[in-house]
């Protein structure tokens, strides 16, 4: 723990009683690691319970004992002392008087759904002991002065944020371990035999681009104008406030009530098919690319427009020949951002574009596919496969479609990131 | 942007240029319009014929039996909104403020981007993710009868926010003028003192917006809650049973949309969930919009 390095020059502490709080401290840090392993891995680590009643009890007397003899003692800091002291007794005495025995279990308390057992408990209450340990022994290690509560505090920010990285890691690491067996080029061509129980995904990927295809035919112009217009044509604030609320009232409608206008409005005229698939992904796109399309023509420097200008170019060329290639990286950038939302949404397309079909898309003349039919894609093939998780044995090929739709998303917004870093750093006006 | 006043020729494809760029500008809000047409089009049968207030309140939901009432799904919905923020900002905000006060430069070169990278998962996956592990893993724990819940529901609507809480509060943060952190700590505060007294309440604004934006979010995201919530539209007994099964507005209608005969009453009714679901996402993101201006008039920059 480098944080407390500092900690060598206060002076003010006296020398005797610090080996025994870093003692404590430390004894309190593996409580507080074993015990919340064993709260999330669940069974298995009850057997440290002996071993966990021992050093809280060790680590609470070392706390009690460098108290008294520190400069800290005084009637301010002696009651939230002796609240921790004792409630970190309560906790030993449950442990030691056997109320807390193997088998323990809450049944149901206040007529909730749930029991809570020995093997949560337990766990449970120790964190919380060795939390309360951990504040004790840094608060006297620094007298209880606001040094003291700003390294508590930093070190909790910093726990969280160690926690949730690896919260959000282990989701990544664990989709890739469990999907990567199951991909091979026989997976990644074929069509699906036996309901998802065998062969391979080609049809949802083949479904799955041409669906986001034609959203970003749809989304791009559309959006790319609207930013344009509303950044160099406009000249109604009121009208580019109007508009502006409208993109991010856009912005915030559901997916699934995309779904329903959907279906209420383009399935009545061009039936569930691919072209109704991809105007709703298209619309969904166009506040994300209007948004970060009007960030990329803010940042082009005025003199640029002025200079075209002063050579005569009218305005349309400006924009079209200075204006918007200075831009581009970041349009770019907003398209690709784009690519990556229409991929990953399955709400909207379920009732209006899709079925769980193993034809692959057909095709008018081998070059463009026939917008009026049905298709299949990556999200409702996921969809599907857990729907039948119960009933067939299709976990592994669900794992393995889990992958290769993480990857198309995450590999195109990692597109993007870099895409945009490559020119922050090349361009300098 | 302000152009400069000179008289530029004016010439017919100039015109026209500026006519379609015009009409793509105001596609949103003819979107906007179109949508709500449909809705409103498409729920007005339920609400007329049941009634606005017994359809709203009513506390049974039995689609078999014609009987609708939306208080159990209301009712839900917001028990799992709540606990999933509660999840989320406990999680989200200090990873914020770890990245934005107290990373190095190199841990963030790092961490800001594949932060945003994750916000990128899929709701689809999340939901996998949460049949397979989160629903077995809560079954076993807690003894439930199954393990899809209301709880199941809000850890993952929480965890899959979180990118996107901690992107936003962190840029906000990270507005925040630094004379200002300068002048508290040349009064002679410590960074945590600074922190808490200074930079949070400068950041306050972009933070309530970033909080805003996930409550719709929470609200209106549909396939990770529509597979782990277990899609039971009754209410909880006891209430706070987050133990239960339940439905949401999105699970309501990604789950029983399918299987409906096209203009009979539930498909009306399941069209006025979605309205009243619109509804209620369009005044947060019109609160949030409002959030964000006054950060903008109060440092001149988001």
């Amino acid at each position: 723990m480098p944080g407390f390095a500092s900690s060598e020059n206060s002076e003010d502490t006296e020398v005797k009683t610090k080996p025994a709080l870093w003692a404590s401290l430390a004894i309190s840090v593996f409580l507080f690691v074993t015990s919340l392993a064993s709260l999330i891995i669940q069974p298995g680590m009850e057997r440290l319970a002996p071993l966990w009643q021992a050093s809280l009890f060790v680590s609470m007397l070392l706390i009690v004992a460098s108290y008294s003899f520190s400069k800290a003692v005084s009637l301010k800091t002696v009651p939230f002392l002796a609240l921790d002291t004792l409630l970190c007794s309560a906790i030993l005495y449950l442990v030691y008087s056997g109320i807390l025995h193997e088998g323990f279990v809450i049944r149901r308390p206040l007529g909730v759904g749930a029991s809570f057992d020995y093997s949560f408990i337990l766990p449970l209450l120790i964190v919380f002991a060795s939390l309360l340990c951990i504040k004790d022994a840094i608060n006297i290690l620094y007298d209880y002065r606001a040094k003291g509560r700003e390294i508590l505090v930093f070190l909790a920010v910093r726990l969280s944020a160690v926690l949730s990285l690896l919260l959000l890691g282990g989701i990544l690491f664990i989709i890739v371990y469990k999907g990567i067996g199951v991909i091979s080029w026989d997976f990644l061509t074929a069509p699906h035999r036996r309901l998802g129980q065998a062969g391979g995904i080609s049809t949802a990927i083949l479904g799955s681009l041409w669906m986001v295809l034609g959203a970003m035919v749809i989304s791009s112009p559309l959006g790319i104008g609207a930013a344009i217009y509303l950044n160099e044509y406009s000249k109604s604030q009121r009208l580019n406030r109007i508009i502006t609320i409208a993109v991010s009232c856009l912005n915030g409608v559901p997916s699934v009530v995309f779904g329903l206008f959907g279906l209420a409005f383009l399935v009545t005229y061009l039936g569930v098919s691919l072209l109704s698939g991809s105007i709703i992904l298209g619309l969904i796109n166009i506040p994300t690319i209007i948004l970060t399309c009007q960030e990329a023509l803010k940042s082009v420097p005025n003199s640029l427009r002025e200079g075209s200008l002063a050579l005569g170019a009218t305005k349309w060329q400006t924009i079209r020949k200075v204006v918007l290639p200075s831009a581009a990286p970041g349009i770019l950038t907003g398209v690709i951002i784009g690519v990556a939302k229409a991929s990953g949404e399955t709400a909207p397309i379920m009732w209006t574009a899709v079925t769980f079909t193993a034809t692959p898309v057909q095709m008018i003349y081998g070059v463009i596919p026939n917008v009026f039919q049905p298709v299949n894609n990556l999200d409702y093939h996921l969809l599907n496969l857990i729907y039948f998780l119960g009933a067939w044995d299709v976990e592994a090929r669900a794992w393995g479609t889990a992958l290769v739709l993480i990857a198309l998303v995450l590999g195109t917004n990692m597109l993007a990131i870099v895409v945009r870093n490559h020119y922050r750093k090349k361009i300098s006006w | 942007m302000d152009w400069p006043r000179i008289k530029v020729p004016r010439k017919y494809s100039e015109l026209s240029v500026e006519a379609l760029l015009f009409i793509s500008a105001i596609a949103s809000i003819l979107i906007m319009i179109l949508i709500f047409y449909f809705l409103i089009h498409e729920s007005l049968p339920a609400f007329s014929q049941l009634g606005i207030v017994s359809l709203v309140f009513g506390s049974k939901w039995h689609p078999s039996g014609d009987i609708y009432g939306l208080m159990p799904i209301i009712a839900t919905s917001i028990i799992i909104t709540i606990l999933a923020l509660f999840i989320n900002i406990l999680i989200g905000l200090p990873l914020a403020i770890y990245l934005a006060e107290l990373a190095g430069s190199r841990s963030q070169a790092v961490l800001k981007p594949s932060i945003e990278l994750l916000a990128g998962v899929p709701s689809i996956v999340y939901g996998f993710l949460g049949v397979i592990i989160l629903v077995t893993y809560l079954q076993d724990s807690f003894d439930l009868l199954t393990g899809r819940s209301i709880l199941a529901g809000s850890m993952l609507l929480g965890v899959m926010f979180i990118p996107r809480l901690t992107t936003i509060c962190e840029d906000s943060l990270r507005a925040v003028p630094s004379e200002f952190k300068e002048g508290s700590l040349a009064l002679g505060a410590n960074h945590w003192q600074t922190l808490r007294n200074v930079t949070i309440p400068a950041a306050s604004s972009g933070i309530t917006a970033a909080i805003l934006l996930n409550i719709g979010s929470i609200i209106g995201e549909t396939m990770a809650v529509l597979l782990v919530v277990g899609n039971v539209a009754r209410m909880a007994s006891p209430l706070y049973d987050i133990f239960d099964q339940g439905a949401s507005f999105t699970s309501i209608i990604a789950g029983e949309m399918g299987e409906v005969a096209r203009g009979s009453m539930h498909y009306h009714v399941l069209f006025a969930v979605g309205f009243v679901l619109l509804i209620v996402v369009t005044i947060f993101s019109l609160i949030a919009d409002y959030a964000r201006i006054r950060i903008k008039r109060k440092f001149g920059g988001y």
